[in-house]
């Protein structure tokens, strides 16, 4: 029943997974090892027949947080796979040849909080304009518009 | 019938086709709207709204053919002019018809949609071609149907193709919708005719893409306004001519109270064209070809079957 | 020349043009077609392609992006034809004013004939601001 599809993960992906938090009946928050994540989130796609819903991004005070949310429509569920990425050079291998939903809000988690996602078949600029600075990432903590002494704002 | 006479029909053709046809869509706008509960546009509003087209630039695309893309709607403009001098000729002098006129109107009914085809192609905008693609379709399904029907009334005036004559016939021996042949074929004209003006639920080729206007994508101003009052002549040009071979009740000589009948008639048939348009869902081109080919068809054959027994 | 502007303010056709809105003042425009304000009533009509426009609704804020491809769109209408500013964030650029995405109002992109403002602004306000726009231009031709 609910423990199924938990059970099934933790068999086929053994040490992968870091930890597993169920916070209600409805969301399971499974936290994986950034290596393996495309390969676990692979499994939900194809082998489990979940709908890949959306993607979150943050800049957390520990690291940069990732959270895949795979939707079981079936069984009323959500697995949320979290990947916890170095708050100094944030990087992990893209889902987008797997999940081939994943490739757009990967180009914006990659443009606002720049985040590397390795093997991406075709990054580039989704919301911000093409001749958007690079380097600069909106969505940062550290992010400072023109009022508090940054570079980039609202005068350009 | 000298040339004065030919250019004042001409005239009075465009002139009464203009005005009633403006008054058929004022019609349709007001029915839609009472119908949604709404109050709805004043009586001159069609003419308010091909003045102010007038008054706007014509912007020419700049892949757009130029001829072709200015001179479409004059092609449909001119037909519907001369279907409705010919049809005001037959009300007149329904003895004076030239033979073969039948077929001409029907011929020349088909360019409206036609000149609309050539615009949509001559605008160089991939949603005007889908739009004019969809448009030849609807043109290969419905005419099918609409030219069996034609030949009931042809049929049961003794076989001549004359509309005068057809007109004269029917005031004589009684109207050709007064039988089982002539209900079903005149059921299936009203049908066809729907789809003839382009109105919901066959206007896929119109409005399928009228999320961006469609085959009239890129026209705008006079040569835009050309086209609609095409459409708005098209509505008082086709009921009529259905009129004249079913009904027949344009025979105004016999009494006048004919012709009050006609008015009432007309405005029958624009009632069902409206309600119609206000209670259906448009249909994907593919139900439409199916409808008019694998629904409606067999029954145009028995009608014309029914009609040659006598029925 | 003024029988050219009388009939346009007697019949406008609208287009609708969401530059990046929150939708809001895009489902209140909509309101305007229903039985309890009915602006066909006036003569106005919601139209598909910008071509046949005399009045472009311009709702939300330009962002970057938008803004480029919001002055290609409005350049397309055939003359003459009015801007309307419809809402807060396309009028003034109120809230989304500091954005790091956001950088211009519509005043900077082509001008505006009319600005109706509101978070969202009620289908009333925007009546009043079409009429408003339709008595200046009757009275700048009495000039």
């Amino acid at each position: 029943m609910a423990d199924e599809v938990v059970e099934g993960l933790k068999n086929k992906f053994g040490d992968a997974i870091v930890e597993i938090h169920e916070k209600s009946p409805d969301r399971t928050y499974v936290t994986v090892a950034p290596p393996r994540l495309p390969d676990v989130a692979e499994y939900l796609y194809k082998d489990l027949g979940a709908r890949f819903s959306i993607a979150s991004g943050m800049h957390m005070a520990h690291g940069f947080e990732i959270l895949y949310h795979f939707a079981l429509d079936a069984k009323h569920r959500f697995i949320d796979l979290r990947v916890i990425l170095d708050p100094e050079r944030p990087s992990v291998d893209s889902c987008a040849t797997r999940v081939p939903a994943t490739e757009w809000i990967e180009r914006e988690m990659w443009e606002l909080l720049g985040i590397e996602f390795k093997g991406h078949p075709d990054m580039r600029h989704l919301l911000l304009t093409d001749d958007w600075p690079d380097g600069n990432y909106p969505l940062r903590r550290d992010w400072k518009d023109w009022r508090e002494g940054g570079e980039h704002g609202n005068q350009e | 019938m000298g040339v004065i006479q030919g250019i004042g029909y001409l005239a009075g053709g465009f002139i009464v086709a203009a005005v009633v046809g403006m008054f058929a869509h004022w019609f349709d706008r007001k029915i839609t709207a009472r119908v949604q509960w709404r109050v709805g546009p004043p009586l001159f509003q069609p003419l308010y709204d091909f003045v102010k087209l007038l008054a706007k630039e014509v912007v020419v695309p700049e892949g757009a053919s130029r001829f072709l893309f200015l001179s479409a709607p004059l092609f449909g403009l001119a037909a519907t002019t001369v279907v409705s001098a010919l049809l005001l000729r037959t009300v007149i002098v329904p003895g004076d018809t030239f033979l073969g006129d039948l077929i001409v109107v029907i011929y020349l009914l088909t360019i409206p949609s036609q000149a609309v085809i050539l615009g949509s192609f001559a605008s160089a905008n991939p949603l005007a071609s889908l739009g004019g693609s969809r448009e030849m379709k609807l043109i290969l399904s419905y005419e099918l149907p609409f030219l069996l029907v034609v030949l009931v009334p042809v049929i049961k005036a003794g076989g001549t193709i004359r509309l005068g004559e057809i007109v004269q016939y029917q005031a004589t021996h009684g109207a050709a919708i007064a039988s089982i042949s002539g209900v079903i074929a005149f059921l299936i004209a009203l049908i066809c005719m729907q789809a003839k003006l382009a109105k919901v639920p066959f206007d896929a080729p119109e409005a399928e893409t009228e999320i961006m206007g469609g085959a009239y994508i890129e026209y705008s101003g006079a040569a835009l306004g050309l086209f609609k009052l095409t459409q708005w002549m098209m509505m008082y040009v086709v009921p009529l001519f259905l009129m004249m071979l079913f009904i027949g009740a344009i025979n105004w000589r016999q009494t006048w109270w004919n012709l009050v009948f006609a008015v009432l008639i007309y405005i029958g048939i624009l009632l069902f064209i409206t309600l119609v348009r206000n209670t259906n869902a448009r249909l994907r081109i593919d139900q439409i070809m199916k409808f008019f080919w694998a629904r409606l068809t067999p029954f145009a054959v028995l009608a014309v079957i029914l009609a040659f027994l006598g029925l | 020349m003024s029988l050219k502007i009388k009939a346009l303010t007697k019949s406008i056709w609208v287009f609708h043009l969401a530059a990046s809105p929150c939708n809001n003042c895009d489902i209140e425009i909509l309101d305007l077609l229903t039985p309890r304000w009915d602006i066909e009533r006036f003569g106005i009509q919601l139209i598909g392609s910008v071509r046949h426009a005399d009045a472009i609704l311009v709702t939300g804020s330009m962002n970057r992006k938008a803004h480029i491809r919001l002055k290609r769109v409005i350049e397309q209408a055939a003359k003459p034809c009015f801007v309307i500013a419809l809402g807060n964030c396309a009028c003034s650029m109120e809230m989304f004013g500091n954005s790091y995405n956001q950088m211009h109002c519509l005043d900077d992109v082509t001008e505006v004939h009319a600005y109706i403002a509101g978070c969202p602004p009620k289908p009333e306000a925007m009546i009043q601001g079409v009429v408003a726009l339709i008595q200046a231009q009757l009275a700048a031709l009495k000039k």
